[in-house]
């Protein structure tokens, strides 16, 4: 997970490499005493970024050490924790840049636990701005007055933006340094300053309290150091992972690249087949409408009941230019159970995330319970009552709360499985156990928001069709979806594009030239071969088709800049958080599962980065 | 964390409306709607499919208008309830049997007080009367049946435990009455007398010097008592049917009627709890009055309750205070029944408006008994005195309480909690109390918690304590019946729960489903109650956690106007009817009482409650319920709270930013800047809501949410000092302009801006994008502006431009208000800081200030542990004297603090130098600013340094 601070970390790390090599717990435990720091913006800046140790960590192992000076005790902090066996550290010269690892050998050893005090006219103040105090007059920063030297620090508030009280509490807009040896800097707000809480894990904002604050910088620094490194170590790897998915999604997205530009050829032939058969099909058709004509006359003579089933045959092919209208016949009843989901998906996915317009299945609905000015809580049990008002300061829905109570207490509130799946598929994902190839296509343009390669995989539609009251959240796992995929494609491609293509062409070909449609009656068996011909050319057709709008809409993405993300596309993620699990499936979509309850946290929207976000935070 | 959905969706109850949240998720955001007042309209559930277009329509259909008008069906209005129908549309003089006082009844019995019979030819038991005083100038009027001539089944119920147990003992013995002419005349003080009129009896309280009337009763011949029967006549029926309700009302009708008049009055206030913007109570009936309901008392949890309106919420004072120029007085009748009160515009009766301002009014009460007081008050103050002397003073809080309390239905877990907590140090604003919500039990399972959210509630708290800070969980009267639970078990072995008609166990819906409600009537049953908060029957708690009663009106959502049904039965076989508005007292009693125990005595208890009744002051705070968050309820919030504090309730706030609904930014911004001055300080909201952490709309608002809080910690001293003398008059923390300027007129319907104790004025700013504002400064002396010292006249409207940094606040001339201006963590880590003192010098250079100082937490100051200066600015010397009384005990309190600066406002800027005494430590004076903001100019001279202790005696004398 390149971000670009990963990026950004290995090239900053760079800077301390070398001392890494010499010892990187050394160069990490420098600042010791007061320091003048070479990269003093980058520093301050660090220091600044509370919770962001390690940058400024970083930091400071270039920071050199150049003065120390001993707390000179004034009145007010005569009651001053001494720490124990706090060693005097000695100065250090501003040294030249090679000398400096032998200063920082000799310093840390001897006083890498130590934590200095700083003097009352330093209390408080960054090295850097030493400087600014050393007059006998100093300018309040903000211009708003000045002050004399023995008002700095003298627990009084003299400029409004504490530059006369770096050091105390006095003023509420101040900042106090902790030096923090052994650890890093950090700046602190004043109102922290001896308010009995240890916050400078040198224990210097404790100076006039009560508090009595141990010098945990060294362990802290250790750990931040730990960490630090882990972290580094981290990204490192993750920069190697990153180069491999780099490469990786080369290769897969040649591969798909590739493929598609196949299918789209493939497609072009298989469509002029198709087209072929269709035409004799219809002159088939037209052949036995006549046939039939004919046969009805003669019957028509013989028998009223005759007559009549003739009529009935007639209707169809009457009516029909649909060609195919024996398959949609097939389909339709095969499917019924999960047309009307199947519409609802449609019109909920118009008005889900829109205009909230109530989808026109509505009309179906009882007028009654669309009407909110229904609820007359008269006319409710008890216990409905009850739930109807709780559900006012809830703002949940009536069956919500039983639902809960259900879970609650065994009981006794026996009622089908709220709507909650119901509504999560219309919303989000279509069933992967789509059975109707059927105006698959046009389909396609509509569900944008669809995962496409699951419709795909209707060869293995069995597998999904029951499990998915339960799982209707959950993908397949990463593998079997790939299985799946690659059924579908093998299905296509495993025998060898070339002969798979040219035996169809082949055939169709024996099957057009053998085809006497002139001949009356039709040859039955002829008939059928066109029929069955046609059939599996042009379910094979739309499985190509199908295919082709699934790696259009996948070569759609934005996969990052070297396409880095590109593998993620069949992934999902999954992190628990106490009862909660998050899934988020890259380019698709995120959610919130809880038992046997999910909730969708939303669609992919688009491009690379809300999705290492999310994932990032997720993960 | 950001992979959860927003707070709303994902409640960590795991009962949350997964529907919902998907619904919000697909539209590309996590905010939620406003809670949709409809969102639970299905009573069947509708096939799965077809729910999608019942809930699309569900959250379009949450405008309000149609929301209002459908929720004010559920509440009875006072043509549905028989005894306010009746006794409203009666004329004046117009009873068939006006009861009269029998003469020969009349005598001073040996308590002291006196009794007479009241009766008329028809009834079947005459009426008891009793009239008792108590110093200086209450009269107590008691009315009850004779239950000696003829016994019925029950006996009409007299509240418990409300007034105070000393209240018989302070009882004056009265002289024996002056009888002539069919009228009876009783001193009740050298300067109050009382005239009882015989036939039909009448009652006036006057001024014995004058004659002026104070307070008449009867006056107006409305005064009915029905009386208990027997049994149900032939053909007669009891019954009352509200939508789905039956109450069988088995005991009959029992209501009592009376008009009250308060004489020389301009205005009447008081009688909470009702959502208004007028800080008077407006007449509700007579000439030129709209059709109105009477006030209504009556304890209910009302769903998005009006911002204006007469019907009764979640806690109810049967106290009225009158006030004109000339004369203040009070009445309370004690009664927890349903009661209605009309305010009567001039004229209602027909009379020409003649009296120089006199306001009838006419009080109804569905049962119970008279148990009246009259407070005679030369001042304001002191009929608030009085009637705090019968109800008991507001309990003296502990120092946090008064600081910022954050809340939010619901903190989830652990981690939100420990994120909550380090934002608020991470920008550098104070809190002291972070609050969790019933999502923090398992189950709505009071004193238990979700495990899985709260593994570890002692080591929570304790991190929360190692800053200073305090944590307050949630615990309702409802128990949740499931036999799992040991406290149902235990309740329902041990019979404490309130029985319903038939003599079961009620069986109520609240939040956990089925509940029932320990019957907190029972002394017995509020000891258990009280035990269940040591921390061992409480476990997870910890010395630092304090406790919410929620819910305890008591809310019952499947009952009549969601709650108890009247009908329902209580310890001692009272009706549910004749004690409903003391039910959640009750509680709140039993919930403090459990935390006195728990601490033995030494840590006062810090209990919030929802539902309130005459007297609740001496066991907390009290909040004004679930507001929503719009500009008219941050209007209202202010006459809320001025006349919860008129009437005992001085610890009491709004939700800072509305509970419903998400506030617009200016609108939580403003409401922060208003309520860091309600006494009880809290940002709350509900869990469908946008979080709102103060630092969560930008730098710039963080800035100003942090200097609005900042402000109430620099005044924390200031309102400590305030809310001991609360404590010991009752006097209110945040009063009505009029309470301290009772004869200027101007101030007398002023709900716009509210005095901080004596010293201090703010106006609020109630209009979004407001550029100006006129705020009327009472009295003669200037004004100094709190942020920048500028003076303003007194006694004129100043037309002020708005800015975005703060609402207008002023301090008056002539005061001392001692401040803390070092920001820290929670109020905690400022106990050992300096003070700053600001003095604003009136005409005559003078001013005074008290500061109030003990350890902030125990009993200790009973017994004498405790500072109180009195600061007194005159001659150019700042003099500190001790006004604490020494007869307290012999406990001391001693703190090492030091007054760091003092800024004098109003003194010539020539002063250079000050000479402190004792020691003639020479001390500079310097032009410094009024605050320590960044920014601020120098514009007061400040004395720098003079570092005396608060402790002692000392005197600053500028040189």
């Amino acid at each position: 997970m390149a971000t670009e601070g990963g990026v950004a970390w290995p090239h900053r790390w760079g800077l301390g490499k070398a001392m890494e090599q010499c010892s990187v717990e050394l160069s990490m435990a420098w600042p010791v005493g007061r320091g003048v720091a070479v990269e003093e913006r980058e520093q301050r800046s660090a220091a600044r970024e509370e919770g962001n140790r390690g940058r400024a960590v970083l930091a400071t192992v270039l920071v050199v050490d150049t003065r120390t000076s001993r707390f000179p005790g004034r009145r007010r902090l005569e009651k001053e924790r001494e720490f124990p066996g706090k060693p005097s550290p000695s100065p250090v010269p501003r040294a030249a840049a090679t000398m400096r690892l032998h200063a920082l050998l000799l310093l840390w050893i001897s006083a890498a636990a130590a934590a200095s005090r700083p003097p009352l006219d330093t209390l408080g103040i960054p090295p850097l701005d030493e400087a600014y105090f050393r007059g006998g007059v100093i300018r309040c920063r903000d211009g708003s007055g000045k002050f004399t030297r023995d008002k700095l620090n003298d627990d009084f508030c003299d400029c409004t933006d504490g530059t006369d009280e770096p050091g105390t509490s006095a003023c509420p807009e101040g900042k106090f340094y902790c030096q923090n040896a052994g650890h890093s800097p950090i700046t602190i707000f004043s109102s922290r300053v001896n308010d009995g809480i240890c916050d400078c894990c040198d224990g210097s904002d404790e100076y006039g309290s009560n508090a009595t604050c141990k010098n945990t910088c060294w362990e802290a620094g250790k750990a931040a150091r730990e960490k630090m490194k882990k972290k580094i170590a981290t990204y490192k790897s993750g920069v190697i992972i990153r180069d491999q998915e780099v490469e990786k999604a080369k290769v897969a997205f040649a591969k798909d690249a590739t493929e598609l530009t196949k299918l789209k050829s493939e497609e072009k032939i298989l469509q002029g087949l198709v087209d072929k058969l269709k035409e004799q099909k219809k002159l088939i058709e037209k052949a036995e409408e006549k046939e039939c004509l004919r046969k009805e006359k003669e019957e028509k003579r013989m028998k009223e009941d005759a007559e009549k089933q003739a009529a009935n045959e007639n209707k169809d092919p009457d009516a029909s230019q649909d060609v195919d209208s024996q398959e949609t016949h097939g389909n339709v009843q095969e499917d019924e159970s999960k047309h009307d989901p199947e519409i609802q998906d449609d019109t909920s996915i118009k008005a889900g995330p829109g205009d909230e317009s109530p989808p026109k299945d509505t009309s179906a609905e009882p007028t009654k319970e669309q009407e909110p000015t229904h609820v007359n809580s008269e006319d409710l049990s008890r216990e409905e009552l009850g739930r109807l008002v709780a559900s006012r300061w809830t703002g949940e829905k009536v069956d919500e709360v039983s639902k809960d109570d259900r879970k609650e207490h065994e009981t006794e509130h026996d009622m089908p499985e709220p709507s909650e799946e119901a509504l999560e598929d219309e919303l989000d994902v279509p069933e992967p156990a789509e059975d109707s190839y059927n105006g698959y296509h046009s389909e396609v343009e509509d569900d944008r928001l669809k995962f496409d390669d699951e419709d795909f995989s209707n060869e293995s539609e069995d597998e999904y069709a029951d499990d998915h009251d339960e799982h209707d959240e959950s993908y397949k796992s990463d593998d079997d979806q790939k299985a799946d995929d690659h059924s579908v494609h093998s299905d296509l491609t495993a025998s060898g594009q070339a002969s798979w293509l040219d035996k169809i062409q082949q055939t169709v070909h024996n099957v057009l030239q053998t085809f006497n449609f002139f001949k009356t009656p039709v040859d039955l068996s002829e008939a059928s071969r066109v029929r069955k011909e046609y059939d599996d050319a042009s379910s094979k057709l739309s499985k190509i088709q199908s295919r082709i709008s699934t790696l259009t809409d996948k070569l759609k993405h934005d996969f990052g800049k070297e396409k880095e993300f590109y593998n993620f596309y069949d992934r999902c993620f999954e992190s628990k958080e106490g009862k909660y699990t998050y899934k988020v499936c890259p380019f698709k979509k995120a959610s919130q599962v809880e038992g046997h309850s999910s909730t969708s946290l939303g669609l992919w929207a688009g491009g690379p980065s809300p999705l290492v976000n999310s994932t990032c935070e997720v993960l | 964390m950001a992979g959860r959905v927003g707070d709303s969706s994902p409640a960590p109850s795991g009962h949350h409306s997964s529907q919902a949240s998907r619904t919000h998720a697909v539209r590309g955001s996590s905010v939620p709607d406003p809670p949709g007042p409809h969102a639970a309209a299905a009573m069947d559930p509708p096939p799965r499919w077809r729910l999608i277009p019942l809930l699309l329509l569900l959250l379009l259909s949450s405008s309000s208008p149609a929301a209002r008008a459908w929720k004010k069906d559920e509440f009875r209005s006072c043509n549905q309830t028989p005894f306010c129908k009746r006794a409203r549309t009666r004329g004046p003089h117009s009873l068939d049997a006006p009861l009269s006082l029998d003469a020969g009844s009349l005598f001073v019995s040996p308590d002291g007080s006196l009794t007479a019979v009241l009766s008329h030819p028809s009834r079947l038991r005459p009426l008891l009367l009793r009239l008792s005083a108590l110093p200086p100038h209450v009269l107590r009027l008691q009315i009850d049946e004779d239950y000696s001539a003829n016994t019925p089944p029950h006996r009409r119920f007299q509240v418990p435990d409300v007034l105070l147990p000393d209240v018989e003992a302070r009882t004056l013995h009265l002289s024996e009455p002056k009888t002539a002419g069919g009228v009876s005349t009783l001193a009740l003080s050298s300067d109050v007398d009382v005239v009882v009129k015989h036939d039909p009896f009448e009652l006036t309280v006057r001024r014995a010097s004058s004659g002026d009337s104070v307070l008449s009763f009867n006056s107006h011949g409305l005064f009915d008592f029905e009386p208990l029967q027997e049994s149900k006549p032939e053909g007669e029926t009891w019954e009352e049917h509200f939508r789905s309700h039956t109450d069988k009302r088995p005991r009959g009708p029992q209501s009592i009627t009376f008009d009250v008049s308060f004489h020389g009055a301009d205005f009447v206030y008081g009688l909470p709890e009702h959502g208004s913007t007028s800080l008077s109570l407006l007449p509700t009936r007579g000439p030129g009055v709209e059709e109105s309901e009477p006030y209504r008392l009556f304890n209910l949890d009302v769903f998005e309750y009006l911002h204006d309106s007469p019907f009764g919420l979640y806690g109810s004072i049967p106290f009225m205070i009158a006030h004109g120029d000339s004369a203040s007085s009070g009445f309370f009748w004690l009664n927890a029944a349903e009661m209605q009160i009309d305010v009567l515009a001039p004229g209602w009766d027909g009379a020409a408006s003649t009296e120089n301002g006199r306001i009838d009014t006419l009080w109804m009460a569905e049962a119970g008994v008279v148990d009246a007081f009259f407070f005679v008050g030369s001042e304001p103050k002191d009929v608030i005195k009085q009637y705090i002397s019968v109800t008991g003073t507001p309990l003296m809080p502990q120092q946090f309480a008064v600081a910022y309390h954050q809340c939010r239905w619901n903190y989830r877990d652990e981690e939100d909690v420990a994120g909550v907590d380090s934002g608020f140090d991470e920008h550098d604003i104070p809190y002291d109390v972070l609050w969790l919500d019933i999502e923090h039990t398992d189950g709505k399972r009071y004193f238990t918690w979700d495990h899985s959210a709260f593994p570890n509630p002692e080591e929570m708290q304790r991190k929360i304590a190692d800053k200073g800070r305090k944590m307050v969980t949630i615990v309702d009267p409802h128990i949740k019946r499931d036999s799992s639970f040991h406290l149902h078990e235990e309740a329902t072995s041990k019979g404490y729960y309130v029985k319903d008609a038939s003599g079961k166990d009620f069986d109520g819906w609240c939040w956990p489903g089925a509940s029932s409600y320990p019957d907190m009537l029972n002394p017995e049953i509020r000891e258990w109650w009280a035990d269940k908060f040591s921390y061992e029957n409480y476990k997870g708690s910890t010395p630092t956690l304090y406790i919410w009663n929620d819910m305890n009106e008591p809310s019952v959502f499947n009952g009549p106007e969601v709650t108890m049904p009247r009908d329902a039965i209580h310890y001692g076989d009272v009706e549910h009817r004749e004690l409903h508005n003391a039910y959640g007292y009750y509680f709140h009693m039993a919930t403090e009482d459990g935390l006195l125990k728990r601490g033995e005595r030494k840590d006062r208890p810090f209990v919030l409650s929802r539902a309130f009744f005459a007297g609740s002051q001496r066991y907390g705070a009290v909040w004004t319920g679930d507001n929503s968050a719009d500009w008219d309820h941050l209007k209202s919030s202010i006459p809320m709270v001025l006349t919860l504090g008129l009437t005992g309730m001085s610890f009491s706030g709004a939700d800072i930013g509305g509970f419903f609904g998400n506030p617009e930014p200016d609108l939580l911004v403003r409401w922060y800047q208003v309520g860091a001055f309600y006494p009880f300080f809290r940002g709350h909201a509900h869990h469908d809501t946008k979080r709102r952490e103060p630092w969560l709309f930008g730098e710039r608002r963080t800035a100003l949410i942090r200097e609005a809080i900042h402000m109430r910690y620099s005044l924390l001293p200031y309102y400590y000092t305030l809310f001991r003398e609360a404590s010991l008059t009752g006097v209110p923390i945040m009063r009505p302009l009029w309470l301290e300027f009772p004869d200027d007129k101007e101030t007398y319907n002023n709900g716009e801006a509210f005095m901080v104790g004596p010293s201090l004025l703010a106006q609020g700013i109630y209009e979004e994008g407001q550029k100006s504002v006129s705020v009327y400064l009472p009295g003669k002396e200037l004004w100094y502006d709190l942020r920048n010292g500028s003076p303003y006249k007194g006694g004129v409207s100043h037309k002020l431009e708005v800015t975005e940094d703060s609402i207008p606040s002023f301090q008056r001339a002539g005061t001392i208000m001692p401040r803390k201006d070092r920001f820290r963590r929670s109020s905690t880590q400022m106990v050992n800081d300096p003070y700053t003192l600001v003095i604003a010098l009136n005409s005559s250079s003078a001013a005074e200030g008290e500061l109030y100082v003990d350890d902030g937490k125990s009993y200790g100051f009973e017994q004498g542990a405790f500072i109180h200066r009195h600061f007194v600015f005159a001659d150019n010397k700042l003099t500190s004297t001790n006004i604490a009384p020494d007869n307290l005990g012999n406990k001391k309190f001693s703190t090492d603090c030091v007054i760091e600066r003092v800024i004098i406002l109003g003194l010539s800027s020539a002063a250079k130098k000050a000479i402190v005494e004792p020691g003639n430590q020479e001390v500079g004076i310097e032009m410094g600013p009024i605050s320590l903001r960044r920014g601020s100019s120098s514009v007061a001279p400040t004395v720098r340094k003079p570092n005396v202790r608060v402790v002692d005696d000392w005197i600053i004398r500028i040189a």
